[in-house]
């Protein structure tokens, strides 16, 4: 269990944050950049002293301003991922990974230090230098040597933006693996919402220091409490398999039932994203012409009001969100419990690789 | 030092070019030299004198790798004799005479004349053999008795290539002891004291100045070393405590 | 078409840096070859064996090297200070540490004088420890210790100061203490520009004659460094102060070499290529 609230003036950011992450569990912040969420981080580590503040993990006390205890950055049990690894350049694969195994005697320590890179796949770079690394490996590394002494915590810091976009999506796959199997709360950074979604069990949203909602994805993007969060969290992400078909379109058969074409030319296990604003509704069912066009069947589950606009969290065979107006709402009388229709065109639906 | 190595190399470079009216005279003298012809040579009325001052041997050495002051003035007669040999001087004159003598500190409780000085656990300062001041000490102490001199010179704890860094190492407590110039301690005005040495220990100090061959200003180079002995600067050596030759 | 885009300027631009290298490297070359050219093999060999030029050159080393490790010693651990830490009157601390760096070599000597000289503000203390420096060899290693050093501080300085921050972090995350973090991850990093610095100082320390000369004196054997060696027969034998140069030149450049190869081939394949 991990406990963090702090409030701290970070130039012109107050920051105001309390987090409660239980064990195994993984809160991913997002946020726009200099919305204080790598703050949260550096706080939790001990490497930024808030004004005031409490850090407990588990049974220890990390952080406690009231009462005068503030543990250095190598008293606290904490795995950190840099946002650019941090490697230890003058040292080799394996000697960054034995460097916090301090505690064991040497010849143990090449031994543990080298069945965690194999665990993560790099057992056979031991011996090279990070200079010589590719950005993947280098984050493989990173990550092994974050968890080579079993922190009590694990921080990561946009632990995918600093990878080309191929090596991400990949890489992403690979962390939500690691994310589930460990068994310590996790505390994860992002600007990017969709990389949030994937990757945290819960997702708290972060503007200007403060925390503006926390819940699954899923309940964020159908019910966001305001325009900010129902802009910042974008694009439903519905899964599938993509074959070629006709006409240029590809068809992606959505896990659980359903069909949805697109214009982008991908196969095999797919993301479908498509934005909510982009997604009409229509209270009845009929097939009209034009097959460059989507359908799906959907309950509408929520109905979350922002101003001039409404979201709807809708079940199909997955969750989705659409965003209309609120005359377009009023004027359809949707409700929740009502069926609709949820269209969209082709070309608005994004693929991306599973 | 090196500074002024550096800059009399750029400077006696350009010395050549004088314009309408003064010619630049650029005179290279002994350090002892230093306040005496400081305060008369601003007097000379046939040109701009730029002095600079150095050991002897220094300022010998340079002329022979090529500097080319218009005057050269040394602390012995052997430096600006050698030079004429080699063609470099014209024949040199002795302009003044100088006396060398034991110099201590203002209020020394240890050393108040020469036999003291042989005394063990004494520290004194010389200048180096290659050094006029450094020579003369060397003749005197050899007219010592060989256990007289061999007591003083086990003493020696620094041979200054200059015999401003004798009176330096004397002046800041270093040493309890020096050989220099009677115009040098007079210089100190009172920080330092002269000790005479005995007579036939004294060696003949004999100051000697030339002008240099091949010197763009011969006339006022010429009266220069000519105001040497019948002068201004006449009047300002003698006032430091100069002989007359 | 821009200045910036016009064909003949780009070649004038090109020629121009050239030739200003080519007068550099004449510049500073020219002197130091002067002097092997000016002396001969023989000169040079029986310069070595000239016992006053043997004693010199040892003196010069045994201080230089004294001097050197002082200077890296205590130089190291300030500089890191200066570097991580922010406290009233640092840039006050920083200028200071540089100020030897512009003083002529004579002015250092007066203020060593004035400073720790018989007649210094704590002449009076130096000499109840019993230590004597003026006129001993002591004394030359402050010398050249208070007009190397800031050659290597200040390289340190920059060195630390450009170290980057996460690695510290990191570090410090991964269960390393301060010290450790700087024995271990710290020094490695700043290491090419800490061998640099070194370099310098042993240079500047090397060469150094008026400090020396002014603050210690000049003697055989106790003082009298290899530069006051030179200039003490440069006047009378300039041959023999012509080969003892060469000595020293070849000297320097040994010592210089072998520092940087030494250090170098231990940080191969790590910050070395930064």
């Amino acid at each position: 269990m991990l406990h963090v609230d702090a409030s701290a003036r970070l130039g012109v950011l107050d920051l105001a944050i309390e987090v409660s992450i239980g064990p195994g569990e993984c809160l991913a912040l997002a946020g726009p950049s200099g919305a204080g969420k790598t703050s949260v981080l550096r706080i939790t580590a001990g490497l930024l002293r808030p004004e005031a503040g409490r850090v407990v993990a588990g049974e220890d006390v990390w952080l406690d301003t009231v009462r005068g205890v503030d543990l250095p950055p190598e008293r606290r049990s904490c795995g950190y991922l840099f946002q650019e690894y941090a490697l230890f350049p003058n040292l080799s694969a394996l000697e960054n990974v034995a460097f916090p195994l301090r505690s064991l005697p040497r010849a143990e320590r090449r031994i543990h230090a080298l069945e965690l890179l194999d665990r993560f796949g790099v057992g056979a770079l031991a011996d090279a230098h990070p200079k010589t690394l590719s950005g993947g490996e280098r984050q493989r590394v990173a990550l092994a040597r974050a968890l080579a002494r079993s922190p009590a915590v694990l921080l990561l810091d946009e632990p995918l933006s600093a990878l080309d976009a191929r090596t991400r999506a990949s890489a992403a796959r690979e962390l939500a693996d690691v994310l589930r199997r460990v068994s310590v709360p996790a505390l994860l950074v992002t600007h990017d919402f969709a990389e949030a979604a994937q990757l945290g069990d819960r997702v708290g949203v972060i503007d200007q220091g403060r925390m503006i909602q926390e819940g699954t994805a899923t309940e964020l993007a159908a019910r966001p409490s305001s325009a900010f969060v129902a802009d910042f969290t974008g694009a439903v992400v519905l899964t599938g398999s993509a074959t070629p078909g006709e006409r240029g379109l590809t068809v992606i058969e959505l896990d659980g039932g359903g069909m949805v074409v697109s214009t982008d030319g991908v196969s095999g296990r797919v993301a479908v994203s498509v934005y909510p604003w982009e997604i009409e509704i229509e209270r009845n069912s009929s097939e009209h012409g034009g097959s460059a066009r989507n359908r799906l069947r959907a309950e509408v589950i929520s109905v979350t009001t922002i101003g001039n606009r409404v979201r709807l969290g809708l079940s199909a065979s997955q969750q989705l969100a659409a965003e209309i107006t609120r005359a377009s709402a009023e004027r359809l009388d949707i409700r929740a419990g009502v069926h609709v229709t949820a269209s969209w065109k082709a070309a608005a639906t994004r693929l991306m690789h599973l | 030092m090196a500074v002024a190595l550096a800059a009399s190399a750029v400077l006696s470079g350009c010395g050549g070019g004088g314009s309408d009216k003064k010619p630049r005279l650029a005179v290279s003298a002994a350090s002892s030299l230093t306040q005496a012809l400081t305060s008369c040579s601003s007097a000379f009325a046939d040109a701009k004198v730029r002095l600079e001052f150095g050991g002897s041997d220094e300022l010998a050495a340079r002329i022979r790798q090529g500097a080319k002051p218009d005057v050269y003035a040394a602390a012995n007669t052997k430096l600006p004799q050698a030079l004429h040999e080699e063609g470099r001087l014209d024949k040199p004159r002795v302009f003044a005479n100088n006396e060398l003598v034991l110099a201590i500190p203002q209020r020394s409780s240890k050393v108040h004349s020469l036999s003291d000085v042989g005394k063990p656990g004494l520290k004194i300062a010389v200048g180096s053999p290659s050094v006029p001041v450094g020579s003369y000490t060397a003749q005197a102490l050899s007219r010592l008795p060989a256990r007289d001199q061999q007591g003083i010179e086990a003493n020696i704890r620094s041979k200054e290539p200059d015999v401003k860094g004798v009176v330096g190492k004397l002046t800041q407590g270093a040493v309890d002891a020096g050989f220099v110039y009677a115009t040098d301690v007079r210089a100190t005005a009172g920080k330092l004291v002269a000790v005479e040495l005995p007579a036939r220990l004294e060696p003949t100090v004999a100051y000697g100045a030339g002008v240099v061959r091949k010197t763009a200003h011969l006339a006022a180079a010429r009266k220069y070393v000519q105001g040497l002995v019948s002068g201004a600067c006449e009047a300002a050596l003698h006032k430091a405590g100069f002989g007359s030759p | 078409m821009s200045i910036a885009a016009h064909p003949g300027l780009q070649i004038w631009f090109k020629i121009a840096l050239g030739v200003a290298l080519a007068v550099a490297l004449t510049f500073l070359t020219l002197p130091v070859a002067a002097i092997f050219v000016n002396s001969s093999p023989r000169e040079l060999a029986s310069s070595l064996g000239d016992p006053v030029a043997r004693d010199a050159l040892w003196l010069s080393l045994k201080t230089t090297a004294i001097s050197l490790a002082l200077i890296v010693a205590i130089g190291t651990p300030a500089a890191y200070f200066l570097a991580t830490r922010r406290f009233p009157g640092r840039a006050v601390a920083i200028t200071l540490v540089e100020l030897p760096l512009v003083l002529p070599p004579a002015v250092a000597g007066i203020a060593l004088l004035a400073a720790v000289g018989p007649s210094g503000i704590l002449g009076g203390v130096v000499s109840a420890t019993g230590i004597e420096l003026v006129l001993q060899t002591a004394g030359v290693v402050v010398a050249l210790t208070f007009v190397a050093s800031p050659f290597y501080v200040r390289q340190a300085h920059a060195a630390f100061g450009s170290v980057e921050h996460t690695l510290i972090e990191a570090s410090r995350t991964l269960g390393a203490s301060e010290a450790r973090t700087f024995a271990r991850i710290v020094i490695p990093a700043a290491a090419p520009s800490l061998v640099a610095g070194m370099g310098l100082a042993l240079g500047r320390a090397l060469g150094e004659f008026g400090a020396t000369l002014m603050f210690a004196g000049s003697f055989r054997g106790v003082t009298q460094t290899v530069p006051l060696a030179i200039y003490d027969r440069f006047a009378t034998d300039f041959p023999a102060a012509l080969a003892l140069s060469a000595v020293l030149v070849a000297v320097s450049a040994a010592i210089l070499l072998s520092i940087k190869f030494v250090v170098g081939s231990e940080i191969l394949g790590g910050s070395a290529s930064r």
